[in-house]
């Protein structure tokens, strides 16, 4: 059974189609990449398959569940973790904090538990702080823990997000454009990251990239998406020669590779 | 180059001698400092207020005397050096190794014990200082349950970021209920008829009274949290004023609860154990809730609603647990407040009543507990202290606000968690 | 309800809703630009108020002692304009001062100066004119024309008139001068304004002065009809207007005028259904079932926390 299956998902905002017939599999521990020029609809599929909106039409099934409706949530409890283009860190908590709140679905000390120190209390957090830390060790940021994300330099912000989406322990990470304003050798920092995780977690993930290099290295298969709709789909190299892909794509925008 | 910093006295170089040389006192020894001098004050106060030319002893550290009597300034200053000052400070310092010895053993204790220490002592002192007059009493009251109520709203418009002005509508729920509970139980009342209830157990009673009030306001509080679900920022800070002023008519309407002339005779049971018990398990919970990954989601959502959502913060539960929490606090303050005043009315729990406890909370600092306790300790002093200037002290205090919103936009001390074990460890 | 008592009712609603749809407009057009509630708004209606009953008093003494003789309507229409002019300098003095170092920060911290600044403006009133209310000179005659049984007064028809007079005019000045042009592009965007040659603090300013003057003539026009006024009036006012201002849908000008006529409505009808004392009850009452179910105002652009990517 895939992990993901999106079966002709559509969305429409107002009158505009902005994904029209996405379908997309993805299998256990595989890693998919989803290259198009700014304004494609990349982000939007994202939005779309985290719940953040509901497609207008279509099939959406993680892990063999039907994911349509759910609260974003509801659907990152299930094991489908995402990180940001924009980051979104929290602005006023630590970077302990951050890891640590992104346990929230494994707490269940309830209420009691929030409003008075019960001994149930004090364990989960303790776990939930051990958790967190190793997180933050795997990438590389823990000794960053006590820090405010303004402080960070852009690369260790950009780790703590990832050690945040991955605490959750996911099937399926989605990362929004994990190497936005690197550095050349900043990006290859990061591949390094994500490949080491891929192979610690043995999560599947699903990659947007603006930067062929990076969806090379990384993707066993890359959809290209223009204008909302995929216009190829193969392994690396059949998209890199793809004619189709070179017109819509290379052909209008300079590739930083 | 030639320093003229190193010759001239620093007025930074003092402070920082001050701070050094106070440096190694615990709390607790500033507490039995301050224990220290309010039994002075008991024992000699009145001999001392004479003897520097006082009628009496001042009653809120000459702050009253300031704006009324300038002549009595000179007088009051010393009066406050001698009896409050220099006690707690000699007692503190000189007694400093053995308070950091006792500080030490207390400390091995569970944190339980150390804090109920402290604050048993700090009642001593409340209950000595407010022995001297009525007027004590009431104000201490009073700014006790401005500290709950500051803390309450703080945990919506600081911790979760709303702007909610739905306080005084959930402290009038709270207000009325608990008036609702005691005087139609415990009073022979014109409204309700003989007391269906003796009265001797007011220590079992009143608790149960205000956890009513704190229900039915958490109730109240629904209404706000489910719309909260799809609105923020300015939608729902004016749903939440609506709410307050429905919460208003609502009283003024309902002639059982006598309308708009309100309810009397509420029995005195918000006496100052009661009200100090009450609000230091109302902040030690709070306190609880806002440090626990459960209420740190509070601020998820403040900061990045959409990343809170993706990292498997429940959103929806966040906010109701949010506002029924902050509505039940503050309704319990309401009840606490009815019992002080012996009386409530809708009025009171109008715009008024709003602006008085936003200035609280955003002239002590958002999101944290020390900016609740200096915002509702400071302002309240503050409205004593100016109370001879009429009304022209809402042109004072406004300003006062305005310049804080200037220069520290989210108040005086905010973004600072509340560390027990740091506040009462031994230092030295 | 027959006929002629509904349509009496309307007059009253279209008279009462004036008010606030004009001062609803100050918030508005604020919110447009700034992305704030200027919460002091409704006490700069107040002033304005008290600024045209002080105008109007001067004027009457000096005619009255024979130094200048004006005749009322002359009299009336040199309020309106002065009383415009001084409450607009208000209304900028509070934005220097309150609004301008705040620009940037925490919107709670504008939010909370706003109020501040009416607490400090009604409280300066309450100083200067103490508690007791004030009678507002009357100008104008009444005169109370009876058209179908409806009774319609001269000073009734003259609000109305002058009313949609000042929105159609702020409408035209907002569509069609550079100030207005500028204005909307500020609604739009903050960066393109530079852009024009006009700064931002020009125009945040100008809104101001524009929200404030509407206020004022909305307070004299409120003096001649209801002509005892009081300290209190602007929080009374002011929250309603204010409230007219979000139902409208924030930053929209038309909604808020439309929003101010039906709280208008509302409070007329309720009040003549129910008992008065249930007019606040029910009032708000409508106000927050619309709010619940239309979160982003009747005419203002949805939005919800989840479009804001």
């Amino acid at each position: 059974m895939s992990l993901l299956k999106v079966t002709s998902m559509t969305h429409k905002f107002g009158g505009l189609l902005a994904v029209s017939e996405y379908n997309l599999t993805i299998e256990p521990g595989q890693i998919v990449g989803l290259i198009g020029p700014n304004g494609a609809g990349k982000t939007t599929v994202f939005n779309l398959i985290t719940g953040i909106y509901r497609p207008t039409a279509g099939r959406i099934e993680f892990n063999g569940q039907d994911v349509i409706g759910l609260a974003p949530n509801r659907i990152a409890s299930l094991g489908l973790a995402r990180t940001f283009q924009e980051m979104r860190l929290w602005r006023h908590m630590t970077v302990l904090e951050h890891v640590k709140m992104a346990c929230y679905a494994k707490i269940s000390y309830g209420l009691a538990g929030a409003f008075l120190q019960t001994p149930k209390r004090r364990r989960q957090e303790q776990e939930i702080e051990e958790r967190a830390f190793a997180s933050l060790k795997m990438f590389g940021v823990d000794q960053f823990a006590s820090q405010l994300p303004v402080d960070l330099p852009y690369g260790a912000a950009r780790r703590v997000e990832m050690a945040r989406a991955a605490v959750t322990e996911p099937k399926l990470l989605f990362l929004d454009e994990p190497t936005v304003g690197m550095t050349p050798e900043e990006m290859m920092a990061m591949i390094e990251i994500i490949r080491d995780m891929h192979n610690k977690l043995k999560t599947a993930i699903f990659l947007i990239e603006h930067r062929l290099r990076v969806v090379t290295e990384l993707c066993q298969r890359v959809q290209t998406l223009v204008f909302g709709q995929v216009i190829a789909e193969g392994n690396p190299e059949e998209i890199q020669n793809n004619p189709e892909v070179i017109k819509a794509y290379l052909g209008e925008e300079k590739v930083v590779a | 180059m030639h320093h003229s910093e190193s010759t001239a006295i620093h007025p930074r170089g003092t402070l920082d001698f001050i701070r050094r040389f106070f440096a190694n006192i615990p709390l607790l020894g500033w507490l039995a400092g301050a224990l220290a001098a309010v039994i002075l004050e008991q024992a000699v106060g009145t001999s001392l207020a004479h003897a520097l030319g006082l009628p009496r002893i001042p009653v809120l550290f000459g702050f009253l005397i300031f704006l009324k009597q300038p002549a009595l300034i000179p007088g009051a200053l010393g009066y406050v050096l001698v009896s409050n000052i220099l006690p707690v400070c000699i007692v503190a310092k000189i007694g400093a190794p053995l308070f950091n010895l006792l500080s030490r053993s207390l400390f091995r204790m569970p944190i339980v014990v150390t804090a109920v220490v402290h604050l048993a002592i700090l009642y001593a002192i409340f209950h000595i200082w407010t022995d001297v007059s009525a007027y004590r009493l009431i104000m201490l009251k009073l700014m006790l349950i401005s500290i709950l109520l500051t803390l309450s709203l703080n945990v919506i418009n600081g911790y979760m970021g709303e702007f909610s002005c739905s306080h005084p509508g959930f402290m009038a729920l709270g207000a009325y209920a608990a008036s609702l509970f005691t005087v139609g139980l415990f009073v022979n009342d014109r409204l309700f008829g003989e007391a269906l209830l003796v009265s001797d157990f007011a220590v079992i009673f009143f608790p149960l009274g205000l956890i009513f009030a704190g229900l039915v306001s958490a109730l109240g509080a629904l209404i706000i949290a489910i719309p909260s679900f799809k609105t923020r920022g300015d939608y729902l800070a004016i749903i939440s004023l609506a709410f307050t002023f429905i919460v208003k008519s609502f009283l003024e309407n309902l002639e059982f609860l006598g309308g708009p002339r309100g309810l009397s005779g509420q029995p005195d049971w918000s006496s100052l154990p009661m009200v100090f018990i009450i609000v230091v398990l109302g902040v030690w919970i709070i306190n609880n809730f806002v440090t626990s990954t459960m209420g740190k989601a509070l601020n998820a959502v403040r900061d990045d609603e959409i990343a809170a959502e993706a990292m498997t913060v429940n959103t929806r539960k966040t906010k109701i647990i949010a506002f029924m929490f902050s509505a039940f606090w503050a309704g319990v303050a309401g009840g606490l407040f009815a019992h002080v005043i012996r009386f409530v009315n809708p009025s009171t729990f109008g715009i008024q009543k709003l602006a008085e406890v936003l200035a609280m909370v955003y002239f002590g600092g958002l999101n944290s507990v020390y900016g609740s306790i200096v915002g509702a300790v400071s302002i309240s002093l503050l409205g004593e202290a100016l109370r001879p200037l009429e009304i022209l002290k809402w042109i004072i205090i406004p300003l006062l606000l305005i310049l804080v919103m200037i220069f520290r936009p989210r108040g005086l001390i905010s973004f600072k968690e509340f560390n027990i074990e740091k506040l009462l460890k031994p230092r030295g | 309800m027959n006929l002629t008592f509904f349509l009496q009712n309307v007059v009253n609603a279209l008279q009462w809703g004036s008010f606030y749809a004009l001062i609803a407009l100050g918030y508005s057009m604020v919110y447009s630009i700034l992305m704030l509630f200027n919460f002091a708004h409704g006490d700069i209606f107040m002033v304005g108020t008290y600024i045209g009953f002080a105008l109007t008093t001067a004027f009457i003494a000096l005619s009255a002692a024979g130094i200048v003789v004006l005749p009322n309507w002359l009299i009336l229409i040199l309020t309106i304009i002065l009383a415009m002019l001084f409450t607009s300098c208000l209304g900028m003095l509070v934005e220097r001062i309150g609004y301008r170092p705040l620009r940037g920060g925490p919107r709670a911290s504008a939010a909370i100066t706003g109020l501040m600044i009416g607490i400090i403006l009604q409280t300066t009133v309450l100083y200067i004119m103490g508690a007791q209310r004030v009678l507002f000179p009357s100008l104008i005659q009444t005169t109370t024309y009876n058209v179908a049984g409806v009774a319609v007064t001269n000073i009734k028809i003259m609000i109305v008139f002058v009313s949609i007079a000042l929105m159609i005019a702020l409408h035209q000045f907002v569509q069609h001068s550079k100030w207005g042009m500028a204005m909307r592009a500020m609604a739009f965007d903050y960066a393109v304004v530079p852009l024009m040659g006009i700064s931002i603090n020009t125009i945040a300013a100008m809104t101001f002065a524009i929200g404030s003057a509407l206020a004022a003539a909305a307070g004299i026009m409120y003096g001649m009809a209801y002509p005892i006024i009081d300290p209190s009036m602007g929080i009374l006012f002011g929250w309603k207007a204010f409230v007219a201002a979000i139902l409208g849908g924030r930053g929209s000008i038309m909604g808020a005028c439309i929003a101010g006529f039906l709280i208008g409505f509302i409070e007329i009808f309720v009040a003549t259904i129910f008992p008065s004392t249930l007019r606040d009850l029910i009032a708000y009452s409508i106000i927050f079932v619309i709010l619940v179910f239309r979160p982003h105002g009747l005419f203002g652009e949805p939005y919800s926390a989840r479009l804001r990517l």
